[in-house]
């Protein structure tokens, strides 16, 4: 490479025992558009964070920008700024309610005239400039919230490079600026970005599409379990080179397995179902089985368990509950339906952090303990002792707040709460995030013992690892959609990932 | 594994999965060391502690001890203050659902007017007049709750708003003359003398504080306002609407103001604009002490009695003491922010973070 502007090399990162990212380099040349790939845990966004300064590497590399090198462990949010690194998150932090003139100013801080007061005119008039320079078709005092999300992306990016005298100077980091934007918008900011690189800007460029990366980046470089399996031009590579390189091996099938007979009679079925993000997903639940749900973040995997359980409003489609047709209006309805929600979002939606564990716990059968005109609390703790024995809470008892606990057991008192409904149907939103192994076995075991006893699972999680292991059928969602589907001798962690990346069905 | 309580448990928790199946991790760890056991029992005793040593203090203190401890100065005290541990009790109920609620002191004084008026000057009868005074206060409560559970304003902006609002209107509606004149004595008669030896407003006192214990302790009402206030999220992911919740708890607390204002008329026998929105903070300012004990961390029914008597008893031997008219609204606001600051750290240990 010519002329390398941002070199990094030996970049590690451990948290407490584990190990994130091994002896990671990356260089990239002046004026490309350098893409970095991995998927879900390769470490990607670890070293996007080392670079920007969000988390401190480990002692032993170095980074450099312009020649100019850095020990790695001294690298700092500040540091990055001041070498001219500009970073533009996923979601970008521009304030809808501001007008773009504010926003930009933001970044820069605000004309003033000589009272301190803002120059409200000479504001107007750099941002003028700052638009023109970079394209984006807005005036300076449109609120923000009246563009398109693809313009406000721009904007931020404005906002970042506004101080770059030159395009040839700095390196303009994007992480998944596309996850957010709906289809139609990707392709208005890849034109724009397409026109910053051949004004010579350097951009690096994270993504979990593979068509935007073939079609915007020169260069491309790929993580794997912590480590960095390579960097190629990205000139002559195909999709599926891709993807090889980000599973490890070579793509032999594409499609899968043709259907077998499912097991149990169907618990649970979707027909067409259109809401948030997702474009008509059908899918069959059977009694008894453990559904996966594999898919990319964004792919509306969190918004299908929502929708089911009625905390996401749905445009169209249709739910059979054992055959018979079902209308949820809100979670209230799906739970007497039969159905329960282990959410993601353990702190804001799964736990009442201050409450007992006990109170955790009764949480979804309070009603069942108001006998004669009063809550029966002895009947209420005994129960829950009972079921901290059996989950293996720890500490083992009712008492505590649930906010105490560690992530493993606060994630068993949410599972037990809906496990002692004897659900018909079980949706697992990412239910061993932030769990430690052991909890993490405890908790398959009672959902695997939940389906034995005719519980139909449907389980959502970026651990394509754990899926393998854990699911009998697994449906990849691709862009709101069912994509393929994959049945158990065939479930493998490459295959989903395989399966999660393809934009475009290869032929075999 | 307890025994001895599965016959009762056995309804509540499948028996399919008993105890097939155990946790693969060991459930014992080293005990605790006694000084952390003991820390749960002096945080839940500290103001009952405190409390009782403030009295010690002024009942042995030379300027104070002749009459602090004195039948009459212990009558006056719990007579004065049934009203503010009425309005603490009200306060406390949006704030288990997570809201403030600033305007129960206005509430109080509109109530008193609402009752006197009705009485005094339309000449309705005395049940009705009551009625009257305790509706206004519901509708002051559906008012808040539907501004901060349908159109979202910020608990404190909205009952702020309607606190200012409300003084607003009593002082438009009696041109600020004081109402004296024409009370039926039937009310009066509440708020006056004793029964049993304590003063009757006790009894009124007694009879709201069980019914507040009551709601959110023993029913599944309560529990799920707590739960609302814990976590509204997690709320509503198990099926509770929370708009619903929080609306219905602006409800009771201006509906229990409203009992605290006709109570205040017995108690006063002249209904006086002006002195209703000082309830709020001393009120608020029992509520958040009482969350620092008997169940640290949590608004609850004995603790706010306790935060009042506690409040009260320390202007009250200030006051004997001869101490001069700043000490009282100082100590108020110092008090307030003391049990904000305390019950907010208890709070957040508690939630584990």
């Amino acid at each position: 490479m010519p002329d390398v502007v941002l070199h990094a090399s030996g970049l590690s990162k451990t948290f407490g025992p584990t190990t994130v990212l091994t002896d990671a380099s990356l260089a990239v040349g002046r004026g490309e558009v350098h893409a970095l790939l991995g998927g879900n845990g390769s470490g990607k966004s670890t070293l996007v964070k080392l670079l920007a300064g969000v988390h401190r590497a480990d002692p032993g590399g170095t980074i450099s920008v312009g020649g100019a090198s850095t020990p790695a462990e001294r690298w700092s949010a500040e540091v990055a700024r001041q070498h001219g690194l500009h970073f533009v998150h996923q979601d970008p932090a521009v304030f809808p309610a501001l007008s773009v003139a504010e926003n930009i100013a933001i970044g820069h801080g605000f004309v003033t005239g000589r009272t301190g007061r803002i120059d409200r005119r000479a504001t107007r008039r750099r941002t003028a400039e700052v638009l023109e320079r970079f394209s984006i078709p807005a005036t300076p005092d449109m609120p923000v919230a009246a563009l398109r999300p693809a313009d406000r992306v721009m904007v931020a990016i404005a906002r970042a490079l506004q101080d770059q005298e030159d395009a040839h100077d700095g390196v303009l980091v994007l992480d998944e600026p596309t996850a957010s934007l709906p289809a139609w918008e990707v392709e208005v900011l890849l034109t724009a970005l397409r026109r910053y690189a051949e004004a010579g800007q350097t951009i690096v460029y994270v993504s979990h599409r593979l068509g935007e990366v073939l079609g915007l980046a020169d260069t491309v470089t790929v993580l794997r379990d912590g480590h960095v399996v390579g960097s190629r031009a990205v000139s002559g590579m195909t999709e599926s080179g891709l993807v090889e390189m980000i599973v490890g091996r070579p793509l032999d099938r594409v499609f899968p397995e043709p259907r077998t007979a499912p097991p149990g009679e169907v618990a649970l079925s979707v027909r067409g179902l259109v809401a948030g993000p997702l474009r008509g997903v059908d899918l069959e639940l059977h009694r008894g089985e453990v559904l996966g749900v594999a898919g990319l973040l964004g792919s509306g995997r969190t918004e299908l368990l929502h929708a089911l359980f009625g905390d996401l409003p749905t445009t169209s489609g249709e739910l059979l509950l054992d055959g018979r047709p079902l209308r949820v209006r809100g979670p209230r309805e799906a739970m007497r339906a039969g159905l329960a929600l282990v959410p993601e979002d353990r702190g804001a939606e799964g736990l009442f952090a201050g409450m007992s564990v006990r109170a955790n716990l009764s949480a979804t059968v309070v009603p069942s303990y108001w006998r004669r005109g009063r809550l029966r609390h002895r009947a209420e703790r005994d129960d829950a002792r009972r079921l901290v024995h059996r989950y293996g809470v720890k500490p083992a008892s009712d008492l505590p707040p649930a906010g105490t606990l560690s992530g493993g057991n606060q994630q068993k008192v949410v599972l037990g709460r809906w496990l002692r409904r004897e659900p018909a149907v079980l949706l697992l939103d990412e239910p061993t995030q932030g769990v430690d192994v052991n909890a993490r076995a405890d908790i398959y075991t009672h959902v695997r013992a939940a389906a034995d006893r005719g519980t139909a699972v449907l389980l959502v999680t970026s651990d394509f690892e754990e899926m393998a292991h854990v699911a009998d059928r697994v449906v990849v969602l691709r862009e709101g959609r069912v994509a393929a589907e994959l049945r158990a001798p065939d479930i493998t962690a490459d295959r989903l990932t395989e399966l999660s990346y393809l934009t475009a069905e290869v032929p075999a | 594994m307890t025994t001895g309580s599965t016959q009762e448990t056995s309804e509540q928790v499948p028996a399919t999965d008993s105890d097939a199946i155990r946790s693969e991790t060991p459930v014992t760890g080293p005990p605790a060391p006694w000084t952390a056991r003991a820390m749960p029992f002096v945080e839940r005793y500290a103001l009952l502690i405190l409390f009782l040593l403030l009295c010690l203090f002024f009942s042995v203190y030379e300027p104070t001890s002749g009459t602090f401890a004195s039948s009459a100065n212990w009558r006056n005290i719990l007579g004065n203050e049934a009203v503010i541990a009425i309005t603490a009790l009200a306060s406390i109920i949006p704030l288990t659902c997570g809201q403030f609620d600033l305007s129960v002191g206005s509430v109080v004084g509109l109530s008193s007017i609402v009752t006197a008026s009705a009485a005094a000057e339309h000449d309705l009868p005395v049940a009705v007049a009551i009625g009257l005074g305790v509706l206004s206060g519901c509708l002051v409560g559906l008012f808040n709750g539907v501004l901060v559970a349908r159109i979202g304003v910020n608990a404190l902006i909205a009952t702020l708003g309607t606190a200012t609002l409300v003084a607003g209107l009593i002082s438009l509606y009696t041109a600020n003359q004081v109402i004296s004149i024409g009370i039926p004595e039937s009310i009066t008669a509440l708020g006056s003398g004793t029964w049993l030896g304590l003063p009757r407003t006790v009894f009124t006192l007694a009879v709201v504080a069980f019914a507040v214990w009551y709601v959110l302790t023993q029913t599944p009402y309560g529990r799920y306002l707590t739960s609302v206030g814990v976590s509204p999220g997690s709320a509503r992911l198990v099926g509770l609407r929370v708009d619903r919740y929080v609306l219905s708890s602006f409800v009771l607390s201006g509906g229990l103001a409203g009992v605290a204002g006709v109570l205040l008329l017995a108690r006063a026998g002249t209904a006086n604009p002006a002195v209703g929105p000082g309830f709020t903070l001393a009120a608020l300012s029992a509520a958040f002490l009482g969350a620092t004990a008997i169940k640290p961390g949590t608004f609850n029914v004995v603790g706010t009695l306790l935060g009042v008597l506690f409040v009260a008893v320390s202007v009250n031997g200030l006051v004997l003491a001869g101490a001069a008219d700043w000490v009282q609204p100082t100590f108020n606001g110092a008090a307030l922010i003391i049990a904000v600051a305390l019950s907010t750290a208890i709070a957040r240990r508690r939630a584990g973070r």
